[in-house]
């Protein structure tokens, strides 16, 4: 690799003041396990790591009486691990369990996931489909916005220049909600996802949907929230055919393209297909919750 | 930079560029070859190590990252009187080829067994899905690790690091 020089911050405070110092030749170290690869293929002007890996602030899975904190610097392998994840958000540690391989999980962090930013993101759809927003620090203090909202565009995200993704929240209220994700890929091990899915809704007493998420990856510039497919569901039963036809509402809204990994057409497919199983799924653990 | 760190048990300290990362740092600087330079890049998982009791790669981390962690290598398992029970397992069956895999099967096994040593089949399939292996199939390497299990779980181990 490119010679560059190496810090470890101990706040957020002082990561913050290293990145306005060093503008655009300082780089975020996360995880490394994208980073460490751009630079030995990549290096372009980097002249600073910035490893915020260890920052107090950005580490930790805390839940609060308002729900669940996620500091962005939290392992794929802590995740998988938690009794909380594990307990009440199963399909986040299904979503972390896709991406690479053991050892990958144990550098990899969900922040990192997210700032890369890339369409095909097996952290994003499973947190997203309960209502997560995400908390980012800069210079003029700290902002919150839904997760949505941080993916612009491939690898281009909400944040502002000298901005750090801080922490991931989950709200109380979607905590152990009926949930599922899927992901397909040319490989069960260490593979990217031509298609990722996830669902997550309520059934009321008299087992109609409530509250329908859908989050679809890879099938469109950035994670999708299909939210056609959601309005449709809202308030219906929850039967096959209903979930047959908000699938093909979910293939309406995305916009796959065609690539080396497979065509637009093939993806549309999967998505009808997962999101007939995503939602068939969460129905079958709402009705046995 | 200085970076001390405590590998297989013993502190070691050596002076590299902050671009070393750990696998060139064991390889290079401590002159620990056991781990391999694979893919580079963390999908072949041949620089397999465990640091503070987690698998990683290796060409992935920095060296300065795992500054005062404790690292343990494949040279950490075995002793002039004993190997451990993954390595026996692999041997007793043949479980390598031309074994530049091994290194890292081998550390992969250890993380797993380490925190389940009744692993299944589809438990251990997974915990190997981040090493290739271009020679053997997989099926000697899988059955090895469900010997190790076996002993592993019965008997005691004879020192910290088996």
């Amino acid at each position: 690799m490119r010679p560059f020089e190496y810090i470890a911050p101990s706040s957020a405070q002082e990561a913050i003041a290293l990145l306005a110092e060093n503008g655009e030749n300082a780089r975020l170290l996360a995880g490394g396990t994208d980073l460490i690869v751009d630079l030995k293929h990549n290096p372009g002007n980097t002249s600073l790591l910035v490893d915020v890996s260890s920052v107090p602030e950005f580490r930790g899975i805390e839940e609060t009486s308002e729900g669940v904190r996620i500091g962005s610097m939290t392992t794929f392998g802590e995740i998988m691990a938690s009794p909380l994840f594990q307990q009440k958000m199963p399909a986040v540690v299904d979503g972390a369990h896709t991406i690479g391989a053991v050892q990958t999980r144990n550098l990899g962090t969900m922040g990192g996931n997210f700032v890369t930013c890339v369409p095909s993101a097996d952290s994003v759809p499973s947190v997203m489909v309960l209502d997560a927003t995400v908390t980012v620090v800069g210079p003029d203090g700290s902002r919150q916005m839904p997760v949505e909202d941080f993916f612009v565009a491939p690898r281009k995200t909400a944040l502002e220049s000298g901005e750090l993704l801080e922490s991931i929240f989950i709200p109380k209220a979607s905590l152990g909600k009926p949930s599922a994700f899927l992901k397909h890929g040319l490989r069960k091990g260490q593979a990217l996802a031509l298609v990722n899915g996830a669902a997550a809704l309520w059934l009321d007493k008299d087992g109609k949907i409530v509250e329908p998420r859908l989050a679809l990856g890879a099938v469109a510039p950035v994670p999708l929230r299909a939210v056609k497919a959601e309005a449709f569901l809202a308030g219906k039963e929850a039967s096959d055919e209903v979930i047959d036809e908000a699938a093909e509402i979910a293939v309406s809204e995305a916009r796959p393209i065609d690539d080396f990994r497979a065509s637009a057409k093939y993806r549309r497919q999967i998505i009808k297909v997962f999101t007939q199983r995503v939602l068939k799924e969460s129905v079958r653990i709402a009705r046995e919750s | 930079m200085l970076v001390e760190l405590t590998v297989n048990g013993e502190l070691k300290s050596a002076d590299c560029p902050p671009e070393t990362t750990l696998l060139k740092f064991l390889r290079e600087h401590l002159m620990l070859t056991g781990a391999k330079l694979g893919c580079d890049v963390g999908d072949c998982g041949t620089c397999t190590v465990i640091v503070d009791g987690k698998s990683v790669n290796s060409c992935l981390m920095l060296a300065a990252r795992a500054a005062g962690r404790d690292i343990t290598t494949i040279e950490g398992l075995a002793n002039a009187q004993q190997v451990h029970p993954i390595q026996e397992a692999f041997e007793e069956l043949g479980s390598l080829q031309c074994g530049f895999c091994g290194p890292g099967m081998i550390m992969s096994a250890k993380n797993l067994l380490d925190k389940n040593p009744t692993a299944s089949r589809p438990e251990i399939k997974d915990a190997l899905s981040g090493n290739l292996c271009r020679c053997t199939g997989y099926t000697k390497i899988i059955e090895a690790i469900e010997d190790a299990g076996r002993v592993m779980s019965s008997t005691k181990p004879l020192h910290s690091n088996l």
